[in-house]
């Protein structure tokens, strides 16, 4: 089974600034990371390929650094890695981004069984671009899927969603987003470390690379506009204590007394 | 003023009908309600499009709420919600009778099929929204949504593809009440209905956890990766119970592993409006923070006095959340 995993690569921690004027994010001095439910899908192809044989490509679309994301997968098992890098492709909304997506993963040789990505990224949140590349490529969909198993050309998969628990079966290929609680039981042979160090490198797409043109890509190829980004108004100013936690402990009490959520204390009390 | 610049090509509101668990799942009412003050701006009608199988008396309720026309869509092959067959039946109703808005609850459901559908339609979609208004020069769609980790909001446009699309957040909108006495149109397509069997539900039953009423709580307590362990968080369970509450938590907490998901608060969990919020250990992003506005007090305990968290508390306590936690527990305790 060919799978194809999409990873990105995201600010360690979810509090990053903002460069205001240029509405970008500010990367320097935040550490970088893989998007944790990306590593999970990375995680889950590695175990399915182990068992069922075939290959693991992992894709990333992003500025130059996003090679290191790449370079850990590699470390991780992963067959390939291509970085999906081009001035043009600035500002992308997740229409587009799900455009250059799919046309990497469309050229891959041979083209994907299976396309894993996470149910969504801890910077943007949005878990679109997952279903767009599905509809894109043409596959079905399953988004939020934490068990996988393989049949003949179809996979079982479960999913939580509004308050049921679905079994699904689809057809490959397919795309499947996938949740916390996932795993697929894998043996890490020690022939792993070696391949952390060994020489392969990451492949580099370019605009050219892929066949698109700038206006279908980055910010010419979006649909959205982000028309003022803003800090929004403190909704109210209360009282801010500081001191020992008792005092602050009797002012909380006091509050609680107010608002009837306890009942006074009697004198004696 | 410029004139308004909607494409006439293009009118009306239509709002995804999600009538599942129909007591809890209140957005589409939401959605219907505020989509009767953007169609005012817009002077033109909201429609509610509803796909399933006997569902006529759904039809009903959104009237009823509000919905100006329901388009309802009845067939055998409709009872399960499916992204794949749902997407090739809206598509070809967005291509035949054109909206110029098109609005979904932010559901696991509607996450799931809009971003397939705008696809599709080669249109802007604009997830989680926490507030829709219209430009009142351009007569566009300002989709505001939580941007970058959540310290910022982002009013997000769709100026030159249709309809213009979005996801909003549950419980961010007040659902109108319901009038026995309104009038509304309910039609039904010709559609000639096709599937698509590449997903095949296999089995579908209510997901057994034990439940988690944050939305009703009277009062909640809140956590965030500033408590510092899972032995730590425990304490707000215990405050809970004492008072009667409920216990959410932020992103990294539940990332941390102390405490499940379904207590997620904010932007992609849940909004509460309890009386009283006790949040502690939590920074203030506003995805998290967008979750708990409603509530009507807000207590914080951190440890930093410029915590955001501050900016939107009517009582802050500077300290370790540990230890007064601990001795608002002990005080508690001796009383009740």
């Amino acid at each position: 089974m060919n799978i194809a995993v999409c990873i990105k690569q995201v600010p360690d921690i979810p509090t990053i600034r903002m460069d205001r004027e240029r509405m970008t994010v500010i990367r320097e001095g935040v550490e970088s990371v893989i998007n944790p439910l990306d590593g999970v899908a990375l995680e889950a192809a590695l175990g399915l390929r182990d068992t069922w044989g075939g290959n693991v490509t992992v894709l990333s679309m992003g500025p130059p650094q996003s090679e290191e994301a790449l370079r850990e997968a590699l470390a991780r098992g992963a067959d390939q890695a291509v970085l999906l890098t081009s001035p043009a492709f600035a500002g992308a909304d997740t229409l587009s981004t799900s455009h250059v997506l799919a046309t990497a993963i469309a050229r891959l040789n041979p083209c994907p069984d299976l396309v894993l990505c996470g149910r969504q990224t801890i910077d943007s949140d949005t878990g679109h671009v997952g279903p767009q590349i599905a509809e894109e490529l043409d596959f079905p969909q399953v988004c939020g899927v934490h068990e996988i198993h393989v049949e003949t050309d179809a996979l079982v998969v479960k999913q939580v969603s509004d308050g049921f628990l679905n079994t699904l079966r689809v057809s490959m290929p397919a795309l499947l987003t996938v949740s916390q609680g996932l795993s697929v039981p894998r043996h890490i042979p020690l022939g792993d470390l070696e391949r952390a160090f060994s020489d392969r490198k990451v492949i580099r797409w370019g605009l050219e690379d892929l066949g698109l043109q700038a206006e279908e890509v980055g910010l010419m190829g979006s649909a959205t506009r982000v028309w003022r980004l803003y800090t929004p108004p403190p909704r109210r100013r209360g009282e801010i204590l500081s001191g020992p936690p008792h005092r602050l402990v009797e002012h909380l009490i006091t509050m609680l007394e107010a608002m009837g959520i306890l009942d006074e204390e009697d004198a004696n009390g | 003023m410029k004139k308004m610049q909607t494409d006439r090509n293009y009118e009306g509101i239509w709002i995804f009908g999600d009538y599942r668990n129909y007591f809890q799942n209140r957005v589409t009412l939401q959605l219907i309600s505020k989509g009767k003050e953007l169609a005012q701006a817009l002077k033109t009608e909201v429609t509610v499009l509803v796909l399933g199988n006997r569902i006529h008396q759904y039809a009903m309720e959104y009237v009823a709420h509000g919905a100006d026309v329901v388009m309802v869509v009845d067939h055998p092959r409709l009872k399960d919600y499916h992204v794949e067959t749902y997407t090739l039946l809206v598509a070809k109703m967005v291509e035949s009778f054109r909206p110029e808005i098109f609005l979904a609850g932010a559901t696991a459901f509607g996450r799931e099929f809009f971003p397939r559908l705008a696809k599709r339609l080669r249109t802007g979609l604009s997830a989680d929204c926490v507030s829709l208004e219209i430009d009142s020069e351009s007569g566009l769609l300002v989709q505001t949504t939580p941007a970058f980790g959540g310290d910022l909001l982002a009013e997000i446009v769709t100026p030159d593809h249709r309809p213009q699309m979005a996801t909003v957040h549950p419980g961010v909108f007040e659902e109108r009440v319901h009038d026995p006495l309104a009038v509304g149109r309910i039609v039904y397509p010709e559609l000639e209905i096709e599937a698509d069997e590449r997903v095949q539900l296999m089995r579908t039953r209510p997901e057994q956890v034990r439940k988690v009423n944050l939305e009703d709580a009277p009062v909640v307590f809140a956590g965030g990766r500033g408590l510092g362990s899972m032995e730590r968080f425990q304490v707000l369970f215990d405050l809970a119970e004492l008072l009667g509450g409920e216990v959410g938590a932020t992103r990294p907490a539940i990332l941390s592993g102390w405490v499940e998901d379904t207590r997620l608060l904010g932007q992609t969990g849940k909004s509460v409006k309890p009386r009283l919020l006790v949040t502690a250990g939590t920074s203030g992003a506003l995805q998290y923070t967008s979750g708990i506005q409603g509530a009507e007090a807000i207590v914080a305990i951190n440890r930093d006095p410029h915590a955001p968290i501050f900016k939107i508390a009517d009582l802050g306590l500077v300290g370790d959340a540990h230890a007064i936690l601990g001795l608002l527990l002990e005080k508690l305790r001796k009383r009740l």
